[in-house]
Order: structure tokens, then sequence, then C-alpha cells
């Protein structure tokens, strides 16, 4: 029991800050992000002693971390689109509130340019945005992605590759809306 | 132009982003959350062992009940039956 104790201590100092920054990237609120993180350990210390160590601790946490992040959006998904009647959106990120996230880590004259980045990064499929994100924020590796994700390396390419070809088309879509409001 | 500029500045705004260090008493939170898992657990091992115990214990009320109604009814039985002159054969 100490054993344990002791073993999921080490665990938490080594990945508080991975585990809470991944959720902050995911879900784009600092409440919900040290909710999941809570959650995250909370699921870490109960699966501790069933760990077959056929992963890294880090491939496992963060897999742990994502799985808890997108169960999370679904579960507010669903209980927003309950007040709303008989509307069901194209993509189920359009009821997530991010336009006004600043993330802490960014600097302060890039806010409004990443408000938007994360805006749209919202309307990726859910794959999509987990290798871009992954890639993108966390800096891992294609092969590190893919076995985070269990999928092959050039599944990642592919699913990271088609992501950027999307935010670049949605943003081409977004800079007429932009060069309105300037005018 | 402006417009790729634009977007290359968007889809880089997040380059040189810095990791956030969550708040100092996460741990303590997280902590507690474990603490009261594990003592709804205890609680609900005591909740089935009683619940268990209770229905051992009607089952063999009910038993001990029943026993007894089928002793007394088969000396009712005998009673009635017996040959008032104690004689087995007439």
């Amino acid at each position: 029991m100490i054993d344990k104790q002791s073993r999921f201590e080490k665990l938490y100092h080594e990945f508080k800050i991975l585990v809470y920054n991944v959720a902050l990237n995911y879900l784009q609120n600092t409440e919900d992000a040290e909710e999941v993180t809570q959650d995250v350990f909370v699921k870490i210390y109960n699966s501790l002693d069933m760990f077959n160590q056929k992963s890294s601790y880090k491939t496992w946490i963060y897999r742990i971390t994502i799985n808890q992040c997108l169960d999370f959006l679904k579960q507010k998904n669903s209980q927003k689109r309950f007040f709303i009647f008989g509307k069901k959106s194209q993509n189920e990120q359009e009821y997530l509130n991010t336009t006004t996230f600043e993330h802490p880590g960014i600097l302060l004259e890039q806010q409004e340019d990443a408000k938007i980045l994360f805006e749209i990064i919202n309307t990726l499929t859910e794959n999509q945005k987990t290798a871009f994100l992954l890639s993108k924020l966390d800096g891992l590796s294609n092969p590190e992605i893919a076995e985070m994700m269990q999928l092959s390396i050039s599944s990642v390419e592919s699913l990271i590759f088609r992501a950027k070809n999307s935010l670049k088309e949605k943003l081409a879509d977004k800079f007429s809306i932009y060069r309105k409001k300037l005018k | 132009m402006e417009k790729e500029n634009w977007i290359e500045n968007i889809l880089n705004s997040t380059n040189g982003i810095m990791q956030v260090t969550p708040s100092e008493n996460m741990f303590s939170k997280i902590q507690q959350k474990i603490n009261k898992q594990n003592k709804l657990s205890d609680k609900t091992v005591w909740l089935v062992a009683a619940s268990i115990a209770v229905l051992v214990l009607l089952n063999f009320t009910v038993l001990l009940t029943k026993t007894k109604e089928s002793k007394t009814s088969t000396t009712i039985y005998f009673e009635n039956t017996l040959n008032q002159s104690n004689q087995l054969y007439q």
C-alpha cells in the first residue's frame, strides 16, 4: 500500500504538467482542464496495479488523458444538446464556447490569433484534432503519436496532413470576415 | 498574399507556447477524491454484508416457523385420528 502510494506520488510529480497541458489544449478551459487532470490521476491510481508495462508510463498516461478529455467533451455536449430542441449540429464542437479562451501559456501579443486557431481546431474530427494537437502543441514525433493513438505512422501523417489542410481552408473562409471587421 | 500571411500567422500563433503548471493544491484534491472513493467502497461492502446477514436471518426465521407449524399440525392430526380406546385394531 505504501509502495503504491509512493509510486503514485512519483508519477504525479513527473507527469502533472503533461496531463494538465494536454487537457488544457484539448478542452480550452482552465476549470475543465483541472477537473479532468484530477480524474486522470484518480484513474491512474486505480489502474496502477494493473499496468502491464507493455508501453511506457508516458504513453499510457497520454492515452488516459486523451480518452478522459474525449469522454468529458461527449458528456458536456450531450448536456448542452438536451437544452437545444431539435437542433442537430454538423459538428459536435460547435457547442463548445472557445472563442474567449485565453491560453495562459501563450504570449499576450499572440492571444487573439491563438483564439482563432483554437476555435478552428475544434471543428476538426476527433482523430485529426488529437494528432494535430499532439504534434503542434506537445511537439510529439509521428512515431510517438502513432504509439499513443495505436495507429500506424502513415495514418498519423495522413491525419496531420488532412488536419492542416482543413484548418487552412477554414481559415481562408474566416479571412473574409476578418477583412470586413477591419474596414 | 495577405490572406496567406494571415493564415500562416494564425497557424504559428502557438509557436513558443509555454507549459502551464497546475495549481499547488491539485494533489490534495486528487487525494481527497481517492480517499472518498475508498470510503464509499468500504461502505458498500458493509451494506452488502449486512443485507446478506438480514436475508439469512429472515430465511432462518421462516424455516424455523414453518418447522414448528409442521410439528404442531402433525400432532393435531395424530390426536384426531387416534382411537379413543387406544385400540389399534378394531
